[in-house]
């Protein structure tokens, strides 16, 4: 077995390391005051709390996948009209964070607020991911396997049942996956929203009576009910995954008169997700436009440019070394840091903040607020992110050409940096548009972690809604909505470009 | 009775017509291969018996009852045929046995597992009932289709090109094991394939599909000695065209008078189909043809020899093969197709 | 970027403004601080304040110190509760110099970390002692009272007690803002004065009787259009919306109750030093000065906190307040006033 160079080994290890910090603090939180932390847990609230969380996962998990397992296949797979058209606006909300959809909303309905708001907005935001995941899918699937059940005797709709989503399963337990985590974790629009889950009681606990060892106490059942949600998903993934070809014509399903039902359908959606939260947005700005304090905008814009270009430069890089390592050396250790990453990923932004500012302040003061420190928050928070996005080009890129490559007398090292990583340059490059995206978003850390004096779009707007100052609010939303479209059009590309296949 | 009528179906995609009126009767038990170009219209014709499209205009009867017509199309699932895919299409979710057994709702469970037993064992794939497909090598995913399809014993078992993704000698093999399963099993079937040595090793009957049309239908020694027109007389064979003209009953040629196989008319002039197989080379130094290509198969070569200002590819069988710059002389064996014009 | 801008004008107006007409509390307050620390230690000239108190109300009055001092202040704003907790996260290692908070509760908290240097008592004898913690751990800079505003045409008489409010005569007629950090803070003072069992029921009573709203400002607006009678509010939003519309065009009135009712709570904003420099002991005395107080009493229609500051003439003085008397480090109980808030069913 080749051996990785030393850079990779370096790289990926100092991820590792900080992706344990987070979990570190929680058990120094937790040895420091055992009692109260059990006693916290003991409380009745607990187990309210823990029905709160699992009920808004469940519910919104059960509606995304419906909503985006739709979108995916009326798009896909039927003769839905425009069904392009409906594709990009079916991925547009990926560029609303999902505190402006609440915003949005709020601003819109005084008294918006609890579960039914959280579940619509976190639904809305949410079901995109599903949409992606089950596209990316649906397009692999040979459609002759569909034509074969219709002659085995069975209609449309058993078709789609027992053919169709039993073969897009685990593309789509694995969006909605993705789902849960992003409500367990999710912060901004539940604290916005006033709907009680783990992590608006961890943020309570933490800001309302400063009590670090509830918090703690309480990020720690999150953390488990994370860990089961993936096992849960590892465990009922589906028996086979998909074939990454995509073999014989593509067919769809003609709709006939359900065709406008399916349209309807699709607009509605687009119009919960993207019109009625923007066209919110629009009016609020327009109504704020003559207060807005434009070197504050643009300040604010250019510290989100900033923190999202950088932090999407180098986590690709921690990423590309780690994927490297775990897909073209396939040691046990690197497919174990993997997997670590993973399970950090479990922990809210708001722990990962604390426990940063605990060992920032402490034994790293000279980073401590500084940009860096931000960066490494980002890091350990979407690492995972990115590596599922490299990682797939990575592997993509064929092992004959190495072979190649060394017998041309370029030793095993070099051959990585001339031939593997320029193959995988595109899919690494998407993975940090990605990154970016979602550092455009991110809240929590960075309000607590922002090096003094710098603001971003999203504190700013974080500020605004604090008075619900929505007119001073919006002009921030809406700028950060457009930025973060950019990195979510390339995305949508993507999506498109796996719709022109189904065409051909 | 025929098993499947197709009368003066046409199928026309927007103003782009696949099907110009084909006419198809498949008898019970019978292999009908449809040959034809890739672009024929052959998935087409597939298509159109499945009920996945409707035709433009004719019917199409099965057993007797109509499924399609330009007005009515009975739907894929009520029709009761089965269909084997190019690529085998087997369901990846679903075990060898589930796939073969997917079409058997409404079987008692007992009943369900005897007839999948019995299929696994005519395909042979008695240890892979309980593996996933993509376990299954191609030539087994193709047997595990065939199997699916055969199950739930349909009126008819369409196949399209399905050996075309496998390679020759898992081909070679496929297609002896398939009509040893179609026979087992008294199967009617069409085979649809651009591989005329399929179609004429496999088939009871070849029906060759050019233009959206069905030019010729027959057996495959039929097809092959007598192919109606040129066309199909190069498409079905390595064959040369020379020019020539009939004199006293030969058609006479630069390579000599040859008897044709057809009638012809005293004085036609037009052009003879020779096969490699008809040509016989002679070593002769003073020979008018010279070696210019050898390709060696092993149990026969293809040799090519310019003579006369002709360009002839022989099939010399044998242990000997003239090599390349050697003279040879030319003979044509047996007799030859003469088509006029 | 844009705040290194200023802070560079700053340091250039400084030096001009020594001859220009810099206001003479100031230089005395300076004088003040640099006579009470007989050797400067290090002489800072730039601190770092935490922020509760939002940017738009006070980066105004840190920008006049900056250019009347020389002292260069970066500032972090946050919510009060937030800073406290990154405060508290941050230990002994904190960036921050001094902490400068808009309720009384997060300092409580700070202070009882003991993060906060003693203040000395020069600072805290400028302010009553009741509006400053009581273990001198940090001094009020701002008072602001818990007031009811009120319909004159439906409400003849104040009640007496913020608690005759959950009698049923006041059904669908007041008006709370349960979500808001000021009147969580006025629960968590009824707490502490009447215990959990009291409070609960009346927090329940309102559940009943009142009508919510997610903030002051919505309330008082909701009196002047007359859809409720009344509503718990911090009185200078009154003041607030006055300067917007005319005083003369409020039909809401401000009232209190009586006898050191809990309604009346006084709650301050404040400061507490983190790290003992002069400047930052210069800045808590800069908000304190006569400069800072008029400040605050213009911008926000707060209460001063020294005296020779004139509050706005249509505020009740504060001395004639029926104010409850209580420690105001002890609102720093927050997360069990939101469970009750929450038991209640009022969130």
């Amino acid at each position: 077995m080749r051996k990785p160079p030393k850079v990779i080994l370096v790289i990926a290890l100092t991820a590792t390391l900080l992706a344990v910090l987070p979990i570190a603090y929680l058990g120094l939180r937790l040895f420091e005051g055992f009692d109260r932390a059990l006693a916290e847990l003991l409380r009745f609230r607990t187990l309210e709390l823990l029905g709160n969380t699992g009920l808004l996962v469940l519910a919104v998990s059960a509606s995304a996948l419906l909503v985006g397992f739709s979108q995916a296949w009326l798009t896909t797979r039927s003769t839905v009209k425009f069904a392009s058209f409906f594709a990009v606006l079916a991925a547009l909300p990926l560029a609303i964070p999902s505190y402006v959809m609440a915003l949005g909303y709020m601003s819109l309905f005084p008294g918006f607020s609890g579960f039914f708001a959280s579940w619509l907005v976190l639904t809305l935001a949410t079901s995109p991911y599903v949409f992606l995941g089950v596209t990316a899918a649906l397009v692999r699937i040979d459609t002759a396997t569909d034509e074969v059940a219709r002659t085995l005797g069975l209609g449309r709709f058993q078709v789609l049942t027992r053919v169709t989503f039993p073969q897009v399963r685990p593309a789509a337990t694995a969006s909605v996956l993705l789902v849960a985590l992003y409500v367990l974790s999710e912060f901004g629009a539940i604290a916005l929203l006033r709907f009680d889950t783990f992590t608006r009681a961890i943020y309570n606990a933490y800001q309302g009576s400063f009590d670090r060892t509830s918090a703690a106490a309480l990020a720690l059942v999150l953390l488990l009910m994370t860990l089961l949600i993936i096992w849960f998903e590892r465990r009922y993934r589906g028996l086979y995954t998909a074939s990454p070809k995509a073999l014989g014509k593509r067919l769809r399903v003609d709709l006939g008169s359900w065709s406008w039902a399916a349209m309807a359908a699709l607009a509605l959606v687009s119009v919960f997700s993207v019109g009625i939260p923007m066209a919110s947005l629009l009016a609020w700005s327009i109504q704020g436009s003559a207060s807005l304090d434009l070197p504050m905008l643009l300040d604010a814009l250019w510290g989100s440019v900033r923190l999202a270009s950088l932090s999407g430069i180098i986590i690709s890089v921690f990423a590309t070394a780690i994927a490297l390592w775990a897909v073209r050396y396939r040691t046990r250790l690197g497919a174990w840091i993997e997997t670590l990453s993973w399970a950090t990923h479990a922990l809210p932004a708001v722990v990962v903040g604390l426990a940063l500012v605990f060992f920032g302040a402490n034994i790293t003061p000279w980073i401590y607020q500084t940009t860096w420190m931000l960066v490494i928050a980002y890091l350990i928070l979407f690492l995972p992110n990115a590596l599922a996005a490299i990682s797939t080009p990575i592997a993509q890129a064929p092992k004959d050409l190495e072979d190649v490559s060394q017998s041309l007398g370029v030793p095993a090292n070099r051959t990585l940096f001339k031939v593997v990583l320029p193959i995988a340059f595109p899919g690494i490059l998407a993975g940090a548009g990605l990154v970016a995206l979602t550092v455009l978003k991110e809240l929590p850390a960075t309000l607590l972690l922002r090096p003094t004096e710098t603001n971003t779009l999203a504190t700013r707007l974080w500020d605004a809604t604090e008075d619900l100052a929505y007119s001073q609010a919006a002009p921030f939303a809406l700028l950060l909505v457009i930025v973060a479209g950019l990195p979510a059009l390339v995305l949508n590309a993507q999506a498109r470009k796996a719709l022109s296949e189904v065409r051909g | 009775m025929a098993m499947l009528s197709m009368r003066a179906v046409k199928k026309s995609f927007g103003d782009f017509e696949v099907l110009n009126g084909v006419d198809l009767f498949v008898e019970d038990q019978e292999l009908v291969a449809v040959l034809g170009a890739s672009g024929s219209g052959k998935s087409t014709l597939l298509r159109l018996i499945a009920g996945f499209e409707k035709p433009t205009a004719g019917t199409i009867e099965l057993a007797g009852n109509e499924i399609s017509s330009v007005s009515k199309v009975l739907v894929p699932e009520k029709r009761n045929i089965g269909i084997v895919p190019q690529d085998a299409a087997l369901f990846p979710h679903l075990s060898v046995s589930q796939n073969i057994g997917f079409g058997l709702a409404g079987w008692s469970s007992k009943a369900k597992a005897a007839r999948v037993a019995e299929l696994l064992e005519i395909v042979e794939l008695q240890e892979f009932a309980d593996s996933s497909p993509d376990k299954l090598s191609g030539g087994q995913a193709q047997r595990v289709a065939l199997a699916r399809a055969l199950a739930p014993r349909p009126a008819i078992v369409l196949m399209d090109e399905p050996f075309s993704a496998l390679d020759a000698e898992l081909r070679t093999r496929l297609r002896l094991d398939v009509k040893a399963i179609l026979q087992k099993e008294g199967a009617t079937a069409i085979l649809v394939t651009h591989d005329q040595e399929e179609a004429l090793s496999l088939a009871d009957r070849v029906a060759v599909l050019r233009s959206g049309q069905i030019v010729q239908v027959g057996s495959p020694t039929e097809i092959y000695n007598s192919p109606v027109d040129i066309g199909i007389a190069t498409f079905l064979g390595d064959s040369v065209l020379i020019d020539g003209e009939v004199k006293n009953g030969k058609v006479v040629t630069l390579l000599g008078a040859l008897s044709p196989l057809n009638k012809v008319t005293e004085g036609q002039v037009g052009r003879v189909a020779i096969r490699g197989e008809n040509f016989y080379l002679l070593p002769n130094p003073k020979g008018e043809g010279e070696v210019v290509g050898q390709v060696f198969f092993g149990h026969d070569a293809v040799v090519e020899v310019v003579t006369k200002g002709i360009k002839i590819r022989a099939r010399s069988n044998g242990p000997f093969a003239p090599e390349v710059g050697m003279r040879v002389s030319v003979w044509v064996r047996g007799s030859v197709n003469f088509y006029p014009g | 970027m844009i705040k290194k801008a200023i802070t560079f004008a700053a340091f250039a107006s400084v030096s001009l403004a020594g001859c220009s007409a810099a206001p003479s509390v100031v230089e005395n307050s300076i004088t003040a601080a640099e006579s009470a620390t007989e050797q400067p230690i290090a002489e800072k000239t730039s601190i770092t304040v935490y922020s509760g108190r939002k940017e738009s109300l006070v980066q105004a009055v840190i920008d006049q110190f900056t250019t009347d001092t020389g002292i260069t202040v970066e500032v972090r704003y946050g919510k009060s509760a937030e800073m406290a907790a990154q405060l508290l996260e941050e230990g002994d290692n904190s960036p921050a110099d001094v902490f400068f908070s808009q309720d009384a509760g997060a300092l409580g908290a700070v202070g009882k970390a003991g993060m906060f240097i003693e203040m000395p008592s020069e600072i805290l004898g400028l302010v009553p002692s009741e509006y400053s913690a009581a273990d001198g751990k940090w001094v009020g800079v701002s008072g602001r009272a818990r007031v009811i505003v009120y319909d004159p045409d439906k409400v003849s008489e104040v009640p007496a007690s913020v608690f005759d409010l959950a009698r049923p005569e006041w059904q669908g007629r007041i008006g709370i803002a349960p979500t808001n950090a000021s009147f969580q803070a006025f629960v968590t003072a009824m707490r502490i004065l009447h215990g959990e069992n009291k409070t609960l029921e009346w927090l329940k009573a309102m559940k009943a009787n009142a009508v919510m709203y997610p903030k002051n400002s919505a309330i008082l607006q909701a009196v002047e259009d007359k859809d409720i009678d009344a509503g718990l509010i911090n009185h200078y939003y009154w003041f607030a919306k006055g300067k917007d519309i005319g005083v003369e065009n409020m039909t809401s009135k401000l009232g209190q109750f009586q006898s050191k009712d809990v309604g009346n709570l006084i709650n301050s904003a404040g400061v507490g030093i983190i790290s003992d420099s002069s400047a930052a002991k210069s800045f808590v005395e800069y908000l304190l000065s006569k400069t800072g107080q008029q400040y605050f009493v213009g911008e926000t229609s707060e209460y001063p906190l020294i005296p020779g500051v004139v509050a706005g003439v249509e505020l009740t003085p504060m001395d004639q307040i029926p104010a409850p008397e209580i420690d105001l480090s002890d609102l720093d109980s927050l997360e069990e006033t939101l469970d009750m808030i929450r038991e209640s069913g009022l969130i």
